[in-house]
């Protein structure tokens, strides 16, 4: 187990390397410079040269991947052209945000896919079945930004439940000061997240209800559940315990993969919300040609991506005994 | 004087709420928080290029002028002035003024900040309207002295620059992310993406502003950003503003609406140098094609204005008299047939057996522009002109195809045009650092020479009204329209709210001209 996880974490490197270069190759080719970004439209071509020669952007390309990678060795992602900042510092600002975002997200929506798709499992053919459906119909094919002003125009404007955009408190600190007897945190925390985590959600609850649906219409039919009932077991208990059980295999490594799509839908989500996290930051990056900024956000985001679908596949190991790493 | 007036107020105001003067401090107590649609890049007023930063450090630091709301320099930080003769300018500052930190601030702290503002190495964005500047000097701790190669009027428009603490810069501090201004506020607290916090500074030669506490809060989007102001999280909102946004709030009784002309044009940039463009009688013939008022109307929904020409109608120099052609599809037609083009069975026009054929090009950043351009595409080809629309995000359109001078006709815009002069001089003169269209007059290059170096207004206005009449004929541009400005603000500020079109913020803090 711990061989297989070192052979896993030492895989990171090539795959680095790789989407390092890929990353370089785009920013290559999509035309645009930071330089003339930075000095605006009334910059003559002396000023823009000048920076540029600064910016090390005169350099062929090849110099620059390799100086960047000698960088990243000695654990240095650059500075960022625009806010003059180190780019392990801007990024290590932000990723609690989306971090926070895109797990509450997730818990959400695999919360919503699980009751969803089971009850329209167990009651196939239901209106319950249906009415399960449209939603998942819905969630999948409604756009994020679209879902999150529609959210925010009814929860904030209209009825004011909730803050329109921004982030509260941070989230794992509230609860830490909640069961130290102080819940005002964990309410400003919960209010600003409640919108943006819905609409990040609503896709992968949707994805998820259809999947745990359509695994649990086929866990129902096998023998082991007939026997349970012949056992005298009630309803409830086969369902939640035996059944369920056994329907959620395929959908944990879905989930894990949803953690990548939400780290991406958080980009749009950010955006509209005014989240201070990374996906807003990408925005801005990109808009701004900032080019280590943005080499610094794809290495970050492959980066948690492969982490997390290392923990899904231990998980899956954990869960299901026929799985042995190795 | 506008703080005598700000001063009376108050106490006329603190005397009839007297049995509720906790109520008003508790009001004022509570930050007045404001959206804006980017994150500052830097708090360094010299390295400022966004609107948020340059918002920002107009109340963090203090010039030696500023700008009233119609644009005409009023003593900062300076006392007075005087031009003993029109390449020399001597300022004297206040006595006793402080930065945020309690330092004081002399005419070396001057010094210091245009001298590193003019060092090429330094970058600045705006360096090259300061250039004219050949040397800057500290005559004693309170006068400053501005020598220029040429006499170059614009400057003390440009000179409410913030000055920056030379003592704490040079001792190494990073003011872009720690500044400290002599401005009326000072910062708390900048989260990235997210807010900049700021507080009052007792240390301002004018006493703290009337607001104790201000926030402005990052919202990128639009919509979202008029969302959350109609949810009550935010007291006011400024451009860019969608106009669907515009027409909702305007109508809502619970906010105040300043709906006024901006700085800036959106305009057409004929590429002089291509040969198709390249005489005037054309490219009057496709600005004919220009419908202003159906674009004005319909996609800007009323909130820019139909341009008359390259003069400003804000500004001192602008002259109703003079215009470019109208839209005039007929006149236009008669001028293609004027230049031998005819229309081939296609309905496209012809000469020598090559179409007229014509790329329109902008970035898709701008909705309204991409609209734009798509509605002016249908009508060049109604015209039979064979249009392509080509659309690309800004940093490809600007800096790898007009810059380079690659495009032939190009929708983009110019802002902050607190002078003529910005938005003439660099982009219309022959060999213009901006003159990315090639165009080239003897006469405009001399009026507008003449409007830099005559001192007194009227001389200028007359040289740039000459030039804009020289301009409304040969079109090198053809400004489709005035940019609007609009703040929106809640009712409940305990403020008098002032708007400037440049977006300034001290009309938000009780500071009004």
């Amino acid at each position: 187990m711990l061989a297989y996880v070192i052979r896993r974490l030492l895989l990171l490197i090539p795959m680095i390397a790789g989407m390092v270069a890929v990353t370089f190759a785009l920013l290559l080719i999509i035309p645009g410079d930071p330089a003339s970004v930075l000095l605006g439209q009334e910059a003559s071509p002396d000023a823009i040269a000048s920076l540029r020669a600064a910016l090390r952007l005169d350099q062929p390309w090849h110099v620059r991947l390799l100086d960047y990678y000698a960088s990243l060795l000695r654990g240095d992602m650059g500075r960022s052209i625009f806010q003059n900042a180190p780019v392990a510092d801007i990024i290590a600002g932000r990723l609690a945000a989306t971090i926070e975002l895109a797990v509450v997200a997730l818990l959400l929506a695999t919360a919503i896919g699980l009751a969803l798709g089971v009850a329209a499992a167990v009651r196939q053919g239901s209106l319950v079945d249906t009415g399960a459906m449209l939603f998942a119909q819905l969630g999948v094919s409604m756009p994020v930004y679209w879902l999150g002003l529609l959210l925010m125009l009814a929860f904030a404007v209209k009825l004011g439940w909730a803050p329109a955009v921004g982030r509260g408190e941070p989230l794992a600190p509230a609860i830490v000061s909640t069961l130290t007897g102080r819940p005002a945190a964990l309410a400003d925390a919960l209010s600003h997240i409640a919108l943006p985590a819905f609409a990040l959600a609503a896709n992968s609850a949707a994805v998820i209800s259809r999947l745990v649906r359509a695994s649990m219409i086929d866990v129902l039919q096998e023998d082991f559940v007939r026997t349970a009932y012949a056992k005298g077991l009630r309803r409830p208990r086969v369902i939640w315990r035996h059944a369920l059980g056994n329907a959620l295999l395929p959908v944990l490594s879905i989930i894990g993969l949803r953690f990548g799509a939400l780290l991406g839908g958080a980009v749009l989500t950010e955006t509209i919300f005014a989240w201070p996290g990374l996906g807003q930051l990408t925005v801005a990056a990109i808009a701004q040609r900032d080019l280590p900024l943005i080499q610094g956000i794809a290495l970050s985001f492959a980066l948690i991506f492969a982490i997390v679908n290392l923990i899904v596949d231990l998980l899956y190991a954990a869960v299901d005994p026929r799985v042995r790493l190795g | 004087m506008p703080m005598k007036k700000t001063h009376l107020a108050l106490v006329a105001a603190f005397a009839l709420a007297a049995p509720f003067t906790t109520a008003v401090r508790a009001q004022t107590a509570k930050p007045v928080v404001i959206g804006t649609d980017v994150d500052a890049g830097t708090l360094d007023p010299r390295l400022t290029r966004d609107t948020t930063a340059y918002r920002t450090t107009d109340l963090i630091y203090a010039g030696l002028v500023h700008l009233t709301p119609t644009l005409e320099p009023k003593p900062d930080l300076a006392e007075s002035w005087t031009t003993p003769d029109p390449k020399t300018w001597i300022f004297k500052l206040r006595a006793g003024l402080k930065f945020s930190d309690g330092s004081p601030l002399t005419a070396d702290d001057v010094v210091f900040t245009y001298t590193t503002l003019l060092n090429p190495s330094m970058n600045a964005p705006q360096r090259a309207l300061y250039t004219p500047i050949t040397s800057i000097e500290a005559v004693d701790a309170q006068t400053v002295k501005f020598t220029l190669s040429a006499p170059y009027a614009p400057l003390l428009t440009y000179l409410d620059l913030g000055v920056t603490p030379k003592k704490l810069v040079e001792s190494g501090q990073d003011i872009g992310l720690k500044p400290v201004g002599s401005g009326p506020m000072k910062l708390v607290s900048w989260t990235r993406g997210s807010e900049i916090a700021l507080e009052a500074n007792p240390n301002y030669w004018a006493g703290a502003p009337k607001v104790q506490r201000l926030t402005l809060k990052i919202i990128g989007d639009n919509t979202s950003r008029a969302q959350a102001f109609e949810a009550g999280d935010l007291d006011a909102i400024q451009s860019p503003l969608s106009p669907q946004d515009i027409a909702r709030l305007a109508k809502d009784q619970r906010f105040g609406a300043v709906v006024t002309a901006g700085l800036g044009v959106t305009y057409l940039n004929f590429n002089a140098r291509d040969p198709l463009l390249a005489e005037p009688k054309m490219r009057k013939a496709l600005g004919m094609l220009v419908d202003q008022k159906t674009i004005v109307d319909d996609i800007y929904r009323g909130v820019d204005q139909v341009a008359n020409s390259v003069l400003l109608p804000s500004s001192w120099a602008y002259s109703a008299s003079i215009k470019q052609p109208d839209f005039d599809v007929k006149g236009a037609a008669a001028l293609f047939a004027e230049m031998g083009w005819k229309k081939n069975k296609d309905g496209i026009l012809e000469k020598d057996g090559k179409k007229l054929a014509l790329t329109l090009s902008t970035h898709s950043e701008d909705p309204n522009r991409v609209q734009t351009l798509e509605f002016m595409q249908a009508i060049f080809r109604e015209a039979g002109v064979e249009a392509k629309a080509q659309i690309t995000d800004w940093p490809s359109f600007s800096t790898n195809y007009v810059q380079k001078s690659q495009h032939q006709i190009a929708l983009l815009g110019w802002l902050n045009i607190v002078d003529p002069d910005r938005l003439l001089f660099a982009q219309l003169t022959t060999g213009g650092s901006t003159n990315w269209g090639g165009y080239s007059n003897p006469a405009v290059d001399a009026a507008l020479q003449e409007g830099r170096s005559a001192l007194d207004q009227a001389g200028r206005a007359a040289a740039y009204r000459k030039a804009a009449t020289i301009l409304a004929e040969e079109l090198p541009y053809y400004i489709i329209s005035d940019q609007g400005y609009q703040l929106f603000y809640s009712r409940k500020l305990p403020l008098t709210v002032q708007a400037t079109p440049r977006g300034n913020l001290r009309g938000l803090i009780g500071f009004n001209d």
